[in-house]
């Protein structure tokens, strides 16, 4: 019982700590002063007009989720595929593939960008959109993989062999049987490949410039120099657009992140 | 069988030619460069200028420092957590949140969160306030520019990675098993430690080795909580690229950084072999 309930204390600490910042950010960001200020000093929404009324900051924005979303349905497209071929079939090099698309996760996104930027000079796909995406579905496309292997299992093998011997084709049985076994894993796959674009930095700042910027790069340059409370304004809009896509994702298709049973 | 082929050529044609031209080759390019020089050809001594300086040792050294703390504390404070969540929590929409409350953060990014970190943890901010009324110090601790101060902002970064992937394999334990140790008169710590444990060691080290690779590799947090004063590999490595375009020492600074990545991940995967569920216990 003691046990339980120092694991209950742990994880409401924990949870508080997982919170903190998130206050911080979006109460600094209420304030009336010219500087941040925790906990605000008065409160208005003054900051927030100042940030909406910034095209370079809504430029960013809209960049930004429109390559997180370009991102993640390629990585869709080209990771399973990819978990399909190497949780069914066997064929030579198997291993070798699995590590090479896997193996962004582990290596450090600075040297893939850097990379890149030394590779893409040479074909001319530097400082713009594509070049961009590139590196973009490069690293999100492991994070896919990764979580839809586990939810292949040689059981559902026999499933998929009924269906066909039911008479139903290759695709129907793809769709109404793999499909729903799989989907967790796609759906947290696409999860974490939407947020690791969405947030990237450490790829996006060797291919962005002024025209062409996602919004944390755009916040990486300009924390650096000053800290007013626009920026908190920025930050608390990011966690907003976060939570409202997290809610829409539980409604629209179950956020079973962590299930049951 | 010819069909079997074709299907999977078809799976294998995309993502093989898209990892191919977009990260094998460009990654082949910077191993290559590492190893040259623009006056005399073949040359190794960019990786000497790295490896026989104690500058760059020390590097090193502190950025696996961060890591391993980073990771230790992610699966010390997330396995709580996640059991908190997957067994104790009975309410849904309590849980719910929480689970919103986890995935929120990785919605946004480092920068936001880091900078979130940035203004608590400052001369005046909220911790060291904090700490000042509960008469624990008597004068502000300094936290940025710490190595401290960049593991709070790491940890707090990477900790959702373990809580989701111990969550996932607690979810999935068998309690019939637990139980059985329980009725055959093991107590709850030792049917913990022997039963549910050993069953979790998979994701366990699933988070463990995403923590620690991306810890390792981390930029944005060490850069902005570290003030300058701490530097760590990717650091180094980003400055060659963006500021002194060197690219050939910069590659060999980060085939350093990434030799040294998967030689940890190698020894990591391979403690865990033999360990996980299925294999047999002793």
């Amino acid at each position: 019982m003691a046990a339980r309930l120092a694991v209950r204390a742990l994880a409401l600490l924990t949870l508080a700590y997982l919170a903190l910042p998130l206050v911080v950010v979006i109460g600094g960001s209420l304030t009336e002063t010219k500087f941040l200020s925790f906990p605000p000093q008065g409160l208005t929404l003054d900051w927030y007009r100042v940030v909406l009324h910034d095209p370079t900051y809504v430029r960013s924005f809209l960049t930004s989720a429109v390559l997180a979303l370009a991102a993640t349905f390629f990585a869709l497209v080209i990771g399973l595929p990819a978990a399909i071929a190497i949780a069914r079939h066997s064929f030579r090099g198997k291993g070798l593939l699995s590590a090479l698309l896997l193996s962004p996760l582990v290596l450090p996104h600075i040297v893939i960008g850097a990379a890149l930027l030394q590779y893409g000079s040479a074909l001319g796909l530097v400082r713009n959109f594509p070049a961009l995406l590139v590196g973009h579905v490069v690293i999100v496309t492991p994070f896919v993989l990764r979580t839809l292997l586990p939810h292949f299992s040689p059981g559902q093998r026999a499933l998929e062999e009924a269906s066909r011997d039911l008479g139903a084709s290759g695709w129907t049985t793809f769709r109404l049987v793999t499909l729903p076994l799989i989907r967790p894993g796609l759906v947290s796959g696409a999860i974490f490949a939407f947020i690791t674009s969405f947030i990237n930095v450490e790829l996006s700042i060797f291919n962005t410039t002024a025209a062409l910027n996602t919004i944390p790069v755009q916040l990486f340059n300009y924390v650096q120099y000053s800290v007013d409370p626009s920026i908190a304004a920025v930050s608390a809009l990011t966690i907003l657009a976060a939570a409202v896509g997290i809610v829409l994702i539980d409604l629209l298709i179950g956020l079973d992140l962590l299930p049951d049973k | 069988m010819a069909s079997a082929r074709l299907t999977l050529f078809w799976l294998l044609a995309l993502p093989v030619l898209v990892f191919t031209g977009f990260f094998l080759i460009p990654l082949g390019v910077v191993l290559v460069s590492s190893f040259t020089a623009p006056e005399d050809g073949l040359t190794l001594a960019h990786y000497a200028r790295i490896l026989l300086d104690a500058y760059h040792w020390q590097v090193i050294a502190t950025t696996f420092r961060i890591a391993i703390f980073s990771t230790l504390i992610c699966v010390a404070l997330g396995y709580p957590l996640a059991w908190y969540l997957v067994r104790i929590v009975q309410l849904r929409s309590w849980r719910r949140a929480c689970v919103i409350l986890l995935v929120l953060p990785l919605f946004t990014s480092n920068i936001v969160r880091s900078f979130g970190w940035m203004v608590l943890l400052g001369r005046s901010g909220l911790v060291n306030d904090a700490l000042m009324s509960l008469g624990l110090i008597d004068r502000p601790m300094r936290f940025l520019g710490t190595e401290t101060g960049i593991l709070i902002g790491m940890v707090y970064i990477l900790l959702p990675f373990t809580v989701l992937t111990i969550g996932t394999a607690l979810a999935r334990v068998d309690r019939g098993l637990e139980q059985a140790a329980r009725d055959l008169g093991a107590t709850p710590a030792r049917a913990f430690w022997s039963v549910t444990f050993p069953l979790t060691l998979h994701g366990v080290m699933a988070g463990a080795i995403i923590v620690f690779s991306m810890a390792i590799s981390a930029y944005v947090t060490p850069a902005l909580l570290s003030g300058g004063k701490v530097t760590v590999l990717a650091m180094l490595a980003f400055q060659q690229y963006s500021t002194v375009f060197d690219f050939h020492y910069g590659g060999a600074l980060s085939i350093t950084l990434l030799v040294l990545t998967l030689a940890l991940i190698g020894l990591a995967s391979r403690m865990t072999r033999g360990r996980t569920p299925g294999a047999g216990g002793h």
